[in-house]
């Protein structure tokens, strides 16, 4: 029978906070693989241009920050493989990964999994997706040379998002559902700066996506003001609507997540299974940031050393549930 | 077994780096078609794909028949590669 295949660290996710945490634990000689199911880089990979990451004076592309980070990582020995984490199991010293590549075993892990956009639940929005719906502009915006599309969102991926579609769209209409936009300040002052091309409908849910002979055609909505049906015609949707968390492969595990399902952790980023630690956008009190999720996946690299020294002197701390908050 | 590899993409789609990343690491070759550098593609990777939607994969196979993904869906793609 094959050795197990151990490593001191396995990080789930490769976004920001993970290849930040694996450039510290390599530098520290810290055995360190990581799995990545989607891309590289995380939704960070997937923004069209982040103005607000510390160092950056004229701001960098979401492309060229993750190229940047994963090059990084990798110059200090992380290996990343792309394939998929289905569970963690505790086997006490040692965390068995049930992954696409196989079992694997951990003297600790971090989960950074991070979060997905969520979707609509609307009717139309499954059946036309890839076909008029879709949850990344970067990568489907093209399609929409001289059309009009509709942006439903209010916050700061929506507004950034309908800014890129610009470069294509003849015209988009941004549907926010509450009274005012929940975007930055800067960010709205730069989306004033498109108001020919940008039509803001506040008040306005969206409710339908309609189309014909397999194209979309339309987005039926309401204006929650006056109760009234609306009507915008469009050849397609782009959705932003907020973030859930990639937790469901911890589903069956015994690590604690919130009512959203967001990840549990104590004060040392450690979960309610010890070795086990989570951070960045996936942990419960994140403030969804890039620059955040990059700082705390330096404090968990830290706190795993920690844990591997004690681990080394057989003294394990178990997560404090005295700090174990949402917070 | 695999004849060619066609992979339509744009400049900012971090999926299409990752189907070129996976690719590579598993030692294909393929032709990369950059629908921002070449937009009279697009229609044809929409009739291939039915998608509006990048990165399409479209691999070739030595009896000529074709296989599509789209999108970076490892589950798909590594079954058509194999």
């Amino acid at each position: 029978m094959a050795d197990k295949e151990i490593h001191d660290v396995i990080m789930v996710g490769a976004g920001p906070c993970a290849l930040t945490a694996a450039i510290y634990t390599t530098r520290e000689d810290i055995d360190t693989v990581l799995f990545e199911k989607g891309v590289i880089g995380g939704l960070a990979a997937v923004t069209d241009w982040i103005d607000n990451y510390p160092g950056f004076v004229d701001g960098i592309s979401g492309l060229d920050l993750s190229d940047a980070l994963y090059k990084q990582a990798e110059r200090f020995g992380a290996e990343i493989r792309l394939g998929e984490v289905t569970e963690i199991i505790d086997e006490g010293s040692m965390k068995k990964l049930v992954t696409t590549d196989g079992d694997i075993y951990a003297k600790s892990v971090l989960v950074a999994t991070g979060s997905d956009y969520k979707k609509l639940g609307i009717a139309g929005e499954k059946e036309y997706y890839a076909r008029g719906v879709h949850y990344c502009a970067t990568c489907d915006g093209a399609f929409y040379r001289d059309k009009r599309i509709v942006v439903v969102g209010g916050g700061n991926s929506a507004v950034q998002e309908a800014m890129f579609l610009t470069k294509f769209a003849t015209h988009i209409d941004l549907l926010v559902r509450g009274d005012s936009m929940r975007a930055s300040e800067i960010l709205q002052h730069e989306l004033e700066k498109h108001k020919e091309k940008i039509t803001v409908h506040l008040n306005t849910t969206t409710d339908e996506i309609v189309g014909e002979n397999n194209v979309v055609t339309k987005v039926v909505g309401t204006d929650t003001t006056s109760g009234q049906k609306i009507e915008i015609e469009t050849d397609g949707v782009f959705v932003f609507i907020g973030l859930l968390p990639n937790t469901q492969f911890l589903a069956s595990s015994k690590i604690e997540l919130d009512e959203i399902g967001m990840v549990k952790t104590d004060s040392n980023l450690q979960t309610s299974m010890p070795g086990v630690f989570a951070a960045g956008d996936v942990r419960a009190g994140a403030t969804m940031q890039i620059a955040s999720a990059a700082g705390e996946g330096a404090t968990a690299a830290l706190m795993i050393r920690k844990y591997l020294e004690d681990h080394e002197r057989g003294v394990i701390a178990p997560p404090s549930p005295a700090t174990m908050s949402a917070t | 077994m695999v004849k060619n590899i066609t992979i339509f993409t744009t400049n900012t789609c971090a999926y299409c780096v990752m189907v070129k990343k996976w690719l590579g690491a598993k030692g294909f070759a393929y032709e990369e078609v950059n629908l921002d550098t070449n937009p009279e593609r697009q229609k044809e990777a929409f009739e291939l794909s039915g998608a509006l939607s990048v990165p399409v994969t479209v691999i070739t196979k030595e009896d000529d028949s074709k296989e599509i993904v789209v999108g970076y869906n490892l589950a798909k793609l590594a079954p058509a590669v194999g």
